[in-house]
């Protein structure tokens, strides 16, 4: 019983520190591409670890199942929201988001 | 009540502090990306109080939230392409 809980203890507290390490990177980071980058382990790894942890204190049960069903659908929806969040900034910014097309390409900088 | 679920539930919640503090200090962009961080923090957050208290229907709000964050994420983002 002890070592289960000494166990979750640990696997929360090294969700915690990933939580906010990842807060930090978000708020010192100098622009919105660098920022997104520290969304991911506070999206996956931390959450992975939270389920772990459960799994740790209860065994296989209803609550372990539907935290990992949680874990599951964030770890499909974070790549996608990502990918959607950078290609966002990068039209709001350039006009178009592939290469060579937007205000920044060498063509349209000849132009002006 | 669990004790270290309860711990690392406050502990989280603090922790998203300098994440809020971008959001409401950054620009629109910025505030999208501390929006998205917040949001996946708090699927945690809900996930370890429903452990916590031990009530098993609780367990359904961290499900739905992670549902609804990538719907509503993606809304966020692509309103903030075409329109803002």
């Amino acid at each position: 019983m002890i070592v289960k809980d000494v166990f979750s203890d640990v696997l929360l507290g090294l969700a915690v520190l990933i939580v906010a390490g990842a807060s930090l990177g978000v708020l010192l980071m100098r622009d919105s591409y660098q920022k997104l980058h520290y969304v991911t382990p506070a999206a996956l790894v931390a959450p992975l670890l939270v389920a772990l942890a459960v799994l740790v204190q209860m065994g296989w049960y209803q609550n372990t199942g539907e935290t990992f069903l949680a874990l599951f659908f964030m770890a499909i929806a974070g790549p996608y929201l990502s990918h959607a969040t950078m290609r966002a900034i990068r039209v709001r910014e350039t006009g178009d988001w592939r290469p060579g097309r937007g205000h920044d390409s060498p063509a349209r900088e000849k132009e002006q | 009540m669990v004790l270290g679920f309860t711990a690392a539930a406050i502990a989280m919640l603090i922790a998203i502090i300098p994440a809020g503090i971008t959001l409401c200090r950054g620009d629109l962009a910025t505030a999208v990306v501390a929006y998205e961080f917040i949001t996946a923090v708090i699927v945690m957050v809900l996930a370890l109080l429903a452990q916590a208290f031990q009530r098993s229907g609780l367990f359904e709000l961290p499900v739905i939230l992670a549902v609804l964050m990538f719907g509503g994420g993606l809304v966020f983002v692509r309103t903030m392409e075409r329109w803002l």
